[in-house]
């Protein structure tokens, strides 16, 4: 297992700029998850960190060791850069057996007989596999090849293992059986993972951090505590958790540490990284509900989530806001809000 | 990008200086021919000049000869689409039973060499008739034989490319979504207002495909226009090129360049003519076509079923036992019966002329190393094509077809201006089994490459970027992942060339010599020196190996992966 530096990576197809300026350093052991909405370049990410595509940008280093680079031109190939993958749709070769499939990367590194009878064992025991060893994968279930392939990506010691969205084609409850499956077996391999999504929530249960990413660049990369409550960005704020992006007028310091800002006529504490935010990300939690308070609004919608009730407001000036309530509550009443300490930022931030 | 990025990109590899190597051999077999053809036909002593062409179309034989290649090809043409085409219709979309049966059948026409059929014909009508002296039916003695005519050989061609128009409109039928033909039912349309305004309309371009393969297989077909129009005095283009270049020997190579020349220009404006035809009628299909159509004929099946078989022993058994019958007795003309069948003619021709058994390992030889080799050579080349496409491969990939679509004689003509003389040296590959190898290379190289391709192209190309990642070479991504997968389709392209290989007679009538004699040849240089119940044994050995061995593949079929048998999609 491998650590994987990225710096000022970009890859264009034509006139096509489909990464930019990417530059990021993958922990040995880590669980990352690339997130981001289609086209936003995480596939590509993974692609030139495989090997499939070559940076026309920038370089990536593995341990130190430079495989690839737009400057010097240095390019190894995907067959020799020993990194294990898992496809969207698997890849599983249909004419070999599950345990032939997961034996491949040992018989083409030449491993002898036994040893690769002991792995391919062992692999398929950590996937909960071995009663299928012999099948075909014409013959197993969604979830059963998506552990196929992942123990195929496994089994050669590998210094990272990519994952292409590999949930997608899975129904809802068999996906939530494999992000455990997944998180445990990270947990048990201590192998540098990356995995790209498109679900917040995917990335949000099992990485360790997420590189948030749009329109080709990195939004911001962290863990998955602070991506929620410090977003860095009104992208970030809005693709990562519920709630809402308001505009303030900053108002400087307040006493306790934190900063005042102005939202609709009230000054509001919030905490921020600058000076000066003129952006709030006011998540469901940050609102207490009540009927006295300074800021009203009226209930545009109610949707039971179970267990509580996510209310669509809007307050006065148009501004659209997410609170959760314990109890129904009518649509078109009129509540008085409290915000507490939500997170500020500038609109404006340089991409670094 | 700087320049050296763009050389990396994709992985250069020290294989692929091979793979460029085995491309352009590939093209320089199918295009060199051609191109040397070409050059033969417009060039006079001092270069370039259109003189031997002029020359050529001025004469009335030239003439006559083009008129009775259209005529003969375009009737024939009309038969195929008429038989083809009921066929088509009632198998892929009626309720009839042993459809599987009754495709076998009719593939059957198409691996038997056109000069057999012409025998087998020839032995159900006319005066000399085994069959219907045996059953006392028979002209009397002097009479004509019917098929020695324009019309006969029109039929016969009919006949022989019936299954090429049955296979092209069937894979075509079984596209169209089966929802399409239920809307028009909802829509309150049946019976043949539903064939005409929904089926026909959405499978003219399958039909119109088929109807092109079958007028360019028809204007190239030699056997059937030898074996019944050289007795009349009625000559097609590649009979004449025949007789000139048998008569006359390669001093008249330009002259028949030319003629060459003539028919792969009426080839191609047939070819082109549908193009233009279908560029207007091509409609996309949407949807997916995963259940087959089953329209139920109720009380009319199984009187259509009784047609369809009548078809089929009209137009393969009664001729196959004419055949049979003129093999078994001792003397051409004899009627067959308990005191004069005789298995002299089996003996003789099997046994006692070396030739015989010399022509069966030629054709097996030419049949099996063509179906090896171009195997073997097909699958990275359809790789380069896909993976790694760069202008030499578009090339190929557009002239590949070239050698097959045109008439076989054009080819072996071609072949024989360019193997006479190997450039720089003073060595001939004319006359040695290598010439017709080399042609049968490049004539069926389109076969075997086209069914790889379509294989490899429905290939996610995950399985290999899988492998890839595992740390597998390209040389073992070929072996151990790509060609387990495209090997039913290699193995359905290798058995259509072995099969079309072992009866090929067109290319090799030109390029055989002693020694490297065809079964194709052998059968009809008997019939041509009047031997015909030894032509006749030969012919049925032939085809009974042709059956048996379509039979054993058949029946392997079951345990055999999907795809592997080209006659069943």
């Amino acid at each position: 297992m491998a650590e994987l530096t990225l710096t000022a990576l970009g890859k264009r197809f034509d006139s096509h700029v489909a990464l930019t300026e990417v530059s990021a350093t993958f922990d040995d052991g880590e669980f990352v998850a690339l997130l981001g909405p289609s086209g936003c370049g995480k596939t590509t990410l993974l692609r030139l960190l495989a090997g499939f595509e070559a940076p026309t940008e920038g370089e990536i280093a593995v341990d130190g060791t430079l495989v690839a680079s737009a400057r010097s031109g240095k390019l190894l190939p995907p067959e020799e850069r020993n990194m294990g993958i898992v496809f969207q749709s698997y890849a599983l070769w249909p004419h070999m057996s599950v345990a032939r499939n997961v034996a491949y990367p040992l018989e083409v590194r030449g491993f002898s007989r036994a040893e690769r009878r002991t792995r391919v064992a062992a692999a398929l025991e950590m996937t909960g596999l071995t009663d299928y060893a012999d099948r075909m994968p014409a013959a197993l279930s969604g979830g059963q090849r998506q552990r196929v392939a992942l123990a195929r990506s496994l089994v050669a010691d590998p210094s990272a293992v990519l994952l292409d969205e590999p949930l997608a084609n899975l129904d809802l409850s068999l996906r939530a059986t494999m992000q455990e499956a997944f998180a445990a077996f990270h947990q048990r391999t201590g192998a540098t993972m990356v995995y790209v999504t498109h679900d917040q929530t995917e990335a949000m249960a099992m990485a360790d951090r997420v590189a948030v990413m749009d329109g080709g660049r990195i939004r911001q990369f962290a863990t998955p505590e602070v991506l929620y409550s410090e977003p860095a960005d009104a992208f970030v704020a809005g693709f990562v958790g519920d709630g809402a992006v308001v505009p303030v007028e900053p108002c400087g310091p307040s006493d306790t540490g934190d900063v005042t800002v102005r939202l609709l006529g009230q000054e509001v504490s919030a905490r921020a990284r600058v000076a000066g935010p003129d952006r709030l990300c006011i998540r469901p939690e940050d609102i207490t509900l009540g009927d006295e308070g300074a800021l009203r609004a009226e209930v545009r919608q109610c949707t039971y989530l179970g267990g509580r009730f996510r209310l669509r407001l809007i307050a006065e000036g148009g501004l659209d806001l997410v609170a959760f309530s314990t109890a129904r509550v009518r649509q078109g009443a009129s509540l008085g809000l409290t915000i507490g300490r939500p997170w500020g930022f500038a609109a404006e931030v340089a991409h670094g | 990008m700087t320049p050296k990025m763009a050389t990396n990109m994709g992985g250069s590899r020290s294989g692929d200086w091979l793979l460029s190597a085995l491309m352009g051999l590939a093209i320089l077999l199918t295009l060199a021919p051609v191109v040397r053809l070409l050059v033969e036909g417009v060039s006079g002593p001092a270069g370039f000049s259109l003189a031997p062409v002029a020359e050529v179309l001025a004469q009335s034989t030239t003439l006559s000869a083009l008129w009775h290649s259209i005529f003969t090809a375009g009737v024939g043409t009309v038969i195929s689409v008429i038989l083809g085409g009921a066929f088509a219709f009632l198998v892929a979309l009626t309720d009839i039973r042993a459809k599987g049966a009754l495709v076998f059948c009719l593939m059957i026409p198409m691996m038997i060499p056109p000069q057999i059929t012409a025998l087998a014909w020839t032995q159900v009508m006319g005066p000399s008739s085994v069959l219907l002296k045996t059953i006392g039916l028979a002209p009397p003695l002097g009479s004509p034989q019917p098929l020695h005519s324009p019309l006969g050989i029109a039929v016969l061609l009919g006949i022989q490319h019936t299954s090429i128009v049955f296979l092209t409109l069937r894979a075509g039928l079984r596209a169209i979504p089966p929802e399409a033909v239920e809307a028009a039912r909802i829509s309150g349309a049946r019976g043949l207002r539903l064939w005409w305004q929904v089926v026909l309309p959405l499978s003219v371009p399958s039909l119109a495909a088929g109807t092109a393969m079958a007028f360019v297989t028809a204007l190239g077909n030699f056997g059937i226009p030898a074996m019944l129009g050289i007795p009349a005095g009625y000559s097609t283009l590649p009979t004449l090129i025949y007789q000139r270049l048998a008569g006359l020997g390669t001093s008249v190579l330009t002259e028949v360049a030319v003629l060459a020349l003539l028919i792969g220009v009426v080839a191609l404006a047939g070819v082109l003519l549908n193009r233009l035809f279908l560029r207007r009628r091509a409609y996309g299909l949407i949807g997916l076509a995963n259940r087959p159509l089953e329209v139920s004929l109720r009380h009319l099946r199984l009187p259509v079923e009784l047609a369809l078989w009548l078809v089929i022993f009209a137009i393969l058994v009664l001729p196959l036992l004419a055949l049979a019958a003129t093999s078994l007795v001792p003397a051409y003309g004899v009627p067959l019966n308990w005191q004069t069948i005789s298995l002299g003619g089996w003996y003789e021709a099997l046994f006692r002329q070396p030739v015989t058994a010399r022509a069966f390992g030629n054709s097996f030889l030419l049949a099996t190393g063509a179906a090896v080799v171009l195997m073997a050579i097909s699958l990275p080349l359809a790789w380069v094509m896909l993976r790694r496409p760069n202008r030499l491969s578009r090339t190929f990939d557009l002239l590949v077809d070239l050698p097959y679509a045109l008439p076989g004689v054009v080819l072996a003509i071609a072949c024989i201006l360019l193997f006479i003389n190997l450039p720089l040296t003073d060595l001939t590959l004319y006359g040695t089994i290598w010439i017709i190898f080399i042609a049968y290379i490049a004539r069926f190289f389109t076969v075997m490459l086209r069914p790889v391709q379509s294989a490899l192209a429905q290939l996610d190309p995950a399985m290999e970027e899988a492998a890839q990642s595992a740390g597998a070479s390209l040389g073992r991504r070929l072996r151990t992942i790509i060609l387990p997968l495209t090997a039913p389709a290699a193995a359905a392209g290798a058995i259509l060339v072995f099969l079309t290989a072992f009866n090929e007679l067109t290319v090799s009538a030109l390029l055989w010599s002693s020694g490297t004699e065809t079964l194709g040849v052998v059968i009809f240089n008997l019939e041509d020196s009047g031997e015909t119940v030894m032509a006749s044994a030969v012919s049925v050995a032939v085809v009974g190996v042709v059956i048996v061995l379509m039979g054993a593949i058949q029946l392997a079929s079951r345990r055999l992966p999907k795809g592997v048998v080209p006659w069943q999609n």
